[in-house]
Formats: structure tokens, C-alpha cells, sequence
């Protein structure tokens, strides 16, 4: 019994070694040629097919009729069939999907996802560099050359270009115009407090005091005074960073956690809940409920993301854009330390293209040049305005429809405060240790000393080497 | 006629082996359909995740470049800062879960609904099937609207606010009771049906008998019910165990594992296969999945000796007929 277990075993780990690549073989002439007809796949994640992100991928559509013109043009007959998808599934599994895809070599041609998968996806051969450095990719076509020059560094990995910026975005912070008033602060107050939150004269603990007061003067209920996401996202890189953390050194290559930093990013989500300002057990509550309270339900704090205004305006709202602006008011995520400008994370959605591993196919090229012509002024506006993200390319700046938008207008400036997330492969395990050690240390289950060196442990323990600790 | 005899001798044998043979083969193609899907579901998958156990197999390394790390995972899995915390919590839910719904109010419906008129029993019956027959997303959902803030929450705003009772959303509020209830409700049934036909399948003379001997239906309970349900109570307490152990599907919709109701397979499951960024570890993930599928061997043991699961498949000392 004990023998037959045994050459199972040894069979079934013969079946996973045997599925290492030990050598590749000399490499084989690859036929890039594209027939006549051809069909594009493009997956666009975290987008309902109607929702306000739905022209992530509905883009393609005109983009493959302006290629197949000039194509036609230049005397070259081609028929693109496209197959774009707006897939309504969170990040989370969207990813999970594409993994198994593209493993399984059938990924779609082109993917739009969060800009952090450059580095992981890159490092597993899922998706194929653009260009070799940030002057070939502008020259490669003249769209490229139009993209806001800054973004190109949310996309390059190792020197290289690996996709394509598709929209960014800010993260502010939203106060009620309407509670702050009725707390006592005048129409000039509440009008410079975006300017004061920006020079570094409103920190968060001035977020808590006021919160607090508020809540002491009877008009915000407990545990509404300030209303953080209520689930993982990137925006909670924002607290550390307020607090002077770093991410990543890129001399080394590696990760970073500050100690200090990171203590203090904890200490503030708990402070938040004993001060009575948040409810204790925050992280959890549903998007649905989150978006109603924050917009009609008396909260005077709230974090979320430019793309939240454009739902709220159409969904929460019932005076719509109009009533937004009359109550409420956005601003830069304060800094935790005083005389610091306030800052947001940008975390721009970009397109990748596959490689013929993950898609088995070789027509990366065309498929750049139809991302090339996904990056059209009109087009990006078009998204821009439904779903209020900012613009990714220059001449869109001087849109008149870009420009009319108010509310994109007023945030624009928070471009010049943001950063990006760094390209790791390993980035998602460090955020992943951080919103854990948050959470539990919010929640009352440790103290902010011991979360942080359960942390720190923790990110030793799976990071290893590549991480830096400061 | 001697050659006659003889051929009668080898006939008699051949039949006496094809008799000892035919029971085995019997047996064998019995088995053979639940054999095959034991291998391909159980047993394959459980030495595929003690393989990948030993790897560092991540969306780092891809499903094909992780390197053999031995027991590091296992060394990683006690170092992780709530690893103690998650099975504790996992500990209690398991076993409060386990005792109050899917063992003791299985029990408890089982012995009314067979002491009252029957068509009243079955009636009750059904109603506790229905969680176990609504699709796990829409009966989670319910409790998520019945638990809610108001003006979303139907007891809040139906029972707290006209009580003048202070309201909020009751889930995060009263978290592992919630997780118990939901998963409580679906699993007493299980017990339920099973108890009930363990309990009608008593041969009735022995049930009114002891009524005629003057016995309480209490004590008709404690001395001739309970001890016929030894094998019913085995079956349920362990099959139960092991899919309290191991099933998550309720808390991932009802919480997603937020307010400390991170079970053990819950979070095999997050660090594997639902991590924000897309960074999966399906090797520390197949490290907490063969640790479950560990205690839950330790655990059926365990219940076997408790129960006495020898004396129970001993053959019967005398022969019904």
C-alpha cells in the first residue's frame, strides 16, 4: 500500500516537473504577417458593459475602423473584426481570469487593467514591452507623442514601455459644504480649505478635530465624521505616504517600508474609530450603502476616487451635477505632517498588449497600432466626461468639451501632487500586508505598535530580500 | 459412471470458486463508480495541493517557474501574525456552528416534528429546507438587507426604529454571530432530514412499547431514541465538521471575510485566489488547505473512537430474520 502511494506520488510530481520549461530550443523564425481578415479580442476589467467605464473597450471599435481606412488608403485591403468586452467582474477576479488565460495561452490581444500589473504580468512574459525607452515610444506614433509626458513613467518597467495609458485619475478628499457650515465655519473657510489642505496648513488630525467638534455640536451623527474606502484599493497607500512613507527604492530595485510611517498609518485608522468619527467596524461595508450615506446621508469626511463624482452625479444625486457642486467640496488627501502639501495617488488604467505566449497569435504590432488609434483626443474625451477621469493626452487639455467639464477642470491641478504606485512584481503582497495590518489594528484586535511589527514580520517573511526596511 | 463421477467432482468445484469469485467481483464494480470519482476529486486534488504546499508557486513565479521550498510554507504559515487568531476564530465557528444548528437544532426539529401530527412535522420540515434550497448569493443577500442600516435594514428600520432603539448596520455590529446564524440555518437541515428518517426508521413496536411500559416520551427520548441515532449522529457530526472546515462560500458573500470572520478557509482561499492586486500565492494557500484537510482526518478519527465506530459496523450478534 505504502509502495503503490509512493509511485503515485513520484507520477504526480513527475507530471508538475515535467511542466518546468528546461530549455526552449533554438528560437524559430516567427511569421508576423497578418491575413486579411483578422479578429481582435480586447478584456476590459471592472467595467459593466453600460456602465461609465464602457468605452475602456467600445473604443476599439472606432479605433479598428480608423486603421482599417488608412490601411485602405495606403492600398492595403484588411478586415478587423473586433470583440470587445466590458467585463462587469472586480479586479480581483478579472485577474484571476486573465492569469488562467493567458497561461492557458488564450489570453485576449489586448487587456485594459490597472497600470501596478506592468511589473507582474512583464515579469511572467504575459505582455510585450512597447518600446525600449520613453523618447521611441513618442516616436513610434503621433498619439503616443501627445500622452501627458509623466504618465509614461507609470508604465515603464526595467527601461522599458510596456502599455499603453489609458486614463488617471486623482483620489481627493470630499467634505460637505452644508455640515461644515452648520458647524460654524464661514462661506471663506470652507472655500480655502482646498488651498490650505494643499500648502500643508490642514493635516489629518486637523481632519479628526474637526470631525470630532462637529460631531460634539450635534450635526453629524456619530461615526460619520470621516468615511474612508470601505474595501482594499490603492487609496490606502495615501495614509502611509501622508506620513512620509516610501514604497520603493528604485536604485535597489526593491521595496520599502519606513517603520515610523507605517505606525503612524495605523495609529491614524484607529484614531479615527476612538475618536467616534469612523465606526469601528468600517472595512466591509457595501459600495451601495457607502455611496448613499457619503451623499445623503451626513457624512462630513469621505475619500474616493474623481470617477465616484461622474456615479454620484448621475446616481446619488437627485439635483445632479448641479446639486454636487452646490454640497460638497473636493481637495488633495491632507498630509499627517504639518507644513507638508497635501498629495493623491494616481493609478492610471492602461492597455497591454499580449504576448504570443498568453494570446497565441504574433500580430502584436497591429494590435499597437490600433491601441495607437484607441489614444485619440475625442475618443479619451468622450471617456473622460462620462466617467470623470482626467486627461492622458495634451491636446485634451485643450478640448473645448475637456475644458467645459468643471469639476475635471478644478481637479486637474492635483495632477501636479500625485504618484504613481511602483512596478514590483511583489507590490501586491506588500499593499496586501499593509491593508491586513490596517485592518486589525483599526478594528481594536492589536495595538498600533504590535500591528506594525506584525507587519514588518510579515513582510520579511514573504518579501524576503526585496524588501528594504527603514 | 466413475468417469461420470468425476466430471460431477470438477463441477461442484468450479461452482464452489465461481461462488468465493462472484462476491468480489460484486464488490469491486459496487465500488468502482464512487472509487473513481473519490481519486479524481479527492485524492488527486489533496496530493496536487500537498505538492504545491511544498512549492513557492505564486503569480510571481507563474504556474510553471516555482522552485521546490520544502516545509518553508509550513514554517511561514506559524509565523504569520493572525495565523493563531484565524484558527481560533475557525475553532469557534466550527464548533458553536456544529453544536447549536447543524448537531443540536437538527436534533431538536427532528424529535418535535416526529412527536407531532405528521403533516404538521413535514410542514415544519420544509420551511427549515428553504435556506439550504435558495441559491447561497440571494439567501445571503436577505440577511444582508434584513441586518442593514436604515432606511435599507428591515429589522432596523421595521423593529429598532419604532422601538426607539439606537441602529446600525447589524453585521459588522455583531459579526461571528451573524456568520453562525447564516451558516447554522442552511446546515440544520442537513442534520434534520438525516436525524428524521433515522428516527422514523425505529421499528415501531419498540416505540410503543416503551410508552406502554409506562416510559415518558422523555425518557422514550434519552433510552430508546438517542441511542439508535449513534450512527446518524456519527455521520452528520463528521461529515459537518469537515464542511464547516472547509466551506467558506457564505462568509465570502455575507462579509468577505471582513470584521474578523477571516476562517481558515477563507483565507486559503484569499491569499490564494482573491488578493487585490492580483498577486495570488497558491503555494501558502495549498499550505493552510492541507492543514484543514489535516485536522478534518484528526477530527473524523477522533469522532470515530467517540462514538465507537467499531462497535458499530460489528456484525450483528444475532440474525434478524
Amino acid at each position: 500500500m505504502v509502495k503503490r502511494i509512493g509511485v503515485t506520488l513520484l507520477v504526480l510530481a513527475l507530471f508538475l516537473i515535467s511542466s518546468v520549461p528546461v530549455f526552449s530550443g533554438g528560437e524559430k523564425e516567427v511569421d508576423t504577417s497578418v491575413p486579411d481578415e483578422v479578429e481582435v479580442n480586447l478584456w476590459s476589467g471592472n467595467a459593466p458593459p453600460d456602465g461609465l467605464d464602457r468605452y475602456r473597450a467600445l473604443n476599439l471599435v472606432d479605433a479598428a475602423e480608423s486603421v482599417m481606412e488608412q490601411r485602405a488608403a495606403a492600398g492595403e485591403e484588411i478586415t478587423i473584426n473586433v470583440n470587445p468586452v466590458s467585463d462587469p467582474a472586480g479586479w480581483t477576479d478579472f485577474k484571476r481570469r486573465f492569469n488562467l488565460a493567458a497561461e492557458a495561452g488564450e489570453a485576449p490581444d489586448i487587456v485594459a487593467c490597472g497600470h501596478t500589473d506592468v511589473a507582474l504580468w512583464g515579469n511572467l512574459g504575459y505582455i510585450v514591452p512597447i518600446a525600449d525607452s520613453k523618447e521611441e515610444v513618442k516616436a513610434m506614433y503621433p498619439q503616443f507623442d501627445d500622452v501627458v509626458d509623466g504618465l509614461w513613467d507609470a508604465v515603464t518597467w526595467r527601461d522599458q514601455i510596456w502599455a499603453v495609458p489609458q486614463d488617471t485619475e486623482a483620489r481627493p478628499m470630499y467634505y460637505n459644504k452644508e455640515l461644515l457650515s452648520e458647524a460654524g465655519w464661514s462661506d471663506a473657510e470652507i472655500e480655502e480649505l482646498p488651498d490650505r489642505i494643499k500648502n500643508g496648513d490642514f493635516t489629518l488630525d486637523d481632519l479628526i478635530e474637526t470631525a470630532q467638534d462637529a460631531i460634539e455640536k450635534g450635526v453629524v451623527e456619530p461615526g460619520y465624521g470621516y468615511w474612508h474606502r470601505p474595501s482594499s484599493g490603492g487609496d490606502f497607500i495615501q495614509y502611509y505616504k501622508a506620513y512620509g512613507g516610501e514604497i520603493y527604492d528604485p536604485v535597489e530595485d526593491k521595496l520599502v517600508i519606513v517603520e515610523e510611517a507605517l505606525f503612524n498609518f495605523f495609529d491614524f485608522h484607529r484614531r479615527i474609530v476612538t475618536a467616534g468619527i469612523t465606526p469601528k467596524n468600517f472595512i466591509g461595508t457595501s459600495w451601495d450603502i457607502w455611496h448613499d450615506t457619503v451623499i445623503n446621508g451626513g457624512v462630513l469626511f469621505f475619500n474616493a476616487g474623481t470617477w465616484s463624482w461622474g456615479g454620484w452625479s448621475t446616481n446619488q444625486a437627485e439635483g445632479g451635477e448641479a446639486e454636487m457642486f452646490e454640497r460638497f467640496g473636493y481637495a488633495l488627501q491632507p498630509s499627517g505632517i504639518p507644513g507638508n502639501p497635501g498629495h493623491t495617488l494616481s493609478h492610471p488604467i492602461v492597455y497591454f498588449v499580449t504576448s504570443p505566449k498568453a494570446s497565441d497569435n504574433n500580430y502584436q504590432d497591429l494590435w499597437i497600432e490600433l491601441v495607437a488609434n484607441m489614444t485619440e483626443t475625442d475618443l479619451n474625451t468622450r471617456h473622460a466626461l462620462l466617467s470623470a477621469h482626467l486627461a492622458i493626452l495634451e491636446s485634451q487639455l485643450d478640448d473645448p468639451d475637456y475644458k467645459s467639464a468643471e469639476f475635471l477642470s478644478d481637479v486637474s491641478y492635483m495632477s501636479n501632487y500625485n504618484y504613481y504606485a511602483p512596478q514590483h512584481p511583489q507590490y501586491g503582497q506588500w499593499f496586501d500586508a499593509l491593508f491586513q495590518g490596517m485592518v486589525s489594528v483599526q478594528q481594536g484586535e492589536v495595538s498600533a505598535e504590535d500591528g506594525t511589527q506584525e507587519t514588518i514580520n510579515r513582510l520579511k517573511m514573504e518579501i524576503g530580500d526585496q524588501l528594504i526596511v527603514r | 459412471m466413475r468417469k461420470a463421477k468425476k466430471n460431477n467432482v470438477v463441477s461442484t468445484q468450479e461452482t464452489l470458486s465461481l461462488t468465493r469469485i462472484r462476491p468480489k467481483i460484486t464488490w469491486f464494480w459496487f465500488l468502482l463508480p464512487s472509487s473513481i470519482i473519490m481519486v479524481v476529486f479527492f485524492f488527486i486534488p489533496v496530493i496536487l495541493t500537498l505538492l504545491i504546499s511544498g512549492t513557492n508557486m505564486s503569480t510571481t513565479t507563474g504556474l510553471t517557474g516555482y522552485q521546490w521550498v520544502g516545509f518553508a510554507n509550513y514554517k511561514n504559515l506559524l509565523n504569520y501574525p493572525d495565523t493563531f487568531r484565524k484558527l481560533w476564530l475557525t475553532i469557534r465557528y466550527v464548533f458553536l456552528t456544529l453544536v447549536l444548528f447543524n448537531i443540536g437544532l437538527a436534533l431538536l426539529i427532528s424529535l418535535i416534528t416526529t412527536h407531532i401530527p405528521k403533516k404538521a412535522g413535514a410542514f415544519f420540515r420544509a420551511i427549515w429546507l428553504l435556506p439550504r434550497i435558495t441559491p447561497v448569493v440571494i439567501y445571503t443577500f436577505m440577511w444582508q438587507i434584513l441586518a442593514a442600516a436604515p432606511p435599507h435594514g428591515i429589522i432596523n428600520t421595521l423593529i429598532f426604529e419604532p422601538l426607539g432603539l439606537s441602529t446600525t448596520n447589524l453585521i459588522p455590529q455583531y459579526p461571528f454571530f451573524f456568520i453562525v446564524v447564516v451558516n447554522g440555518f442552511i446546515g440544520t437541515s442537513f442534520g434534520m432530514i438525516i436525524f428524521t428518517s433515522a428516527i422514523e426508521s425505529i421499528r415501531k413496536d419498540i416505540m410503543v412499547s416503551s410508552l406502554v411500559d409506562g416510559a415518558s416520551t422523555l425518557q422514550r427520548i434519552r433510552y430508546i431514541i438517542l441511542p439508535q441515532l449513534r450512527w446518524p449522529l456519527l455521520f452528520a457530526t463528521t461529515y459537518q465538521t469537515l464542511s464547516l472546515l472547509t466551506s467558506y462560500e457564505q462568509i465570502l458573500v455575507l462579509t468577505g471575510g471582513n470584521f474578523g470572520t477571516e476562517v481558515w478557509a477563507l483565507w486559503a482561499f484569499n491569499l490564494a485566489l482573491n488578493n487585490y492586486y492580483g498577486n495570488f500565492q497558491y503555494g501558502i494557500g495549498s499550505t493552510i488547505a492541507t492543514m484543514l484537510v489535516l485536522i478534518g482526518l484528526i477530527l473524523s478519527t477522533v469522532y470515530m473512537r467517540f462514538f465507537k465506530f467499531d462497535e458499530l459496523v460489528q456484525e450483528p450478534k444475532i440474525d434478524v430474520l
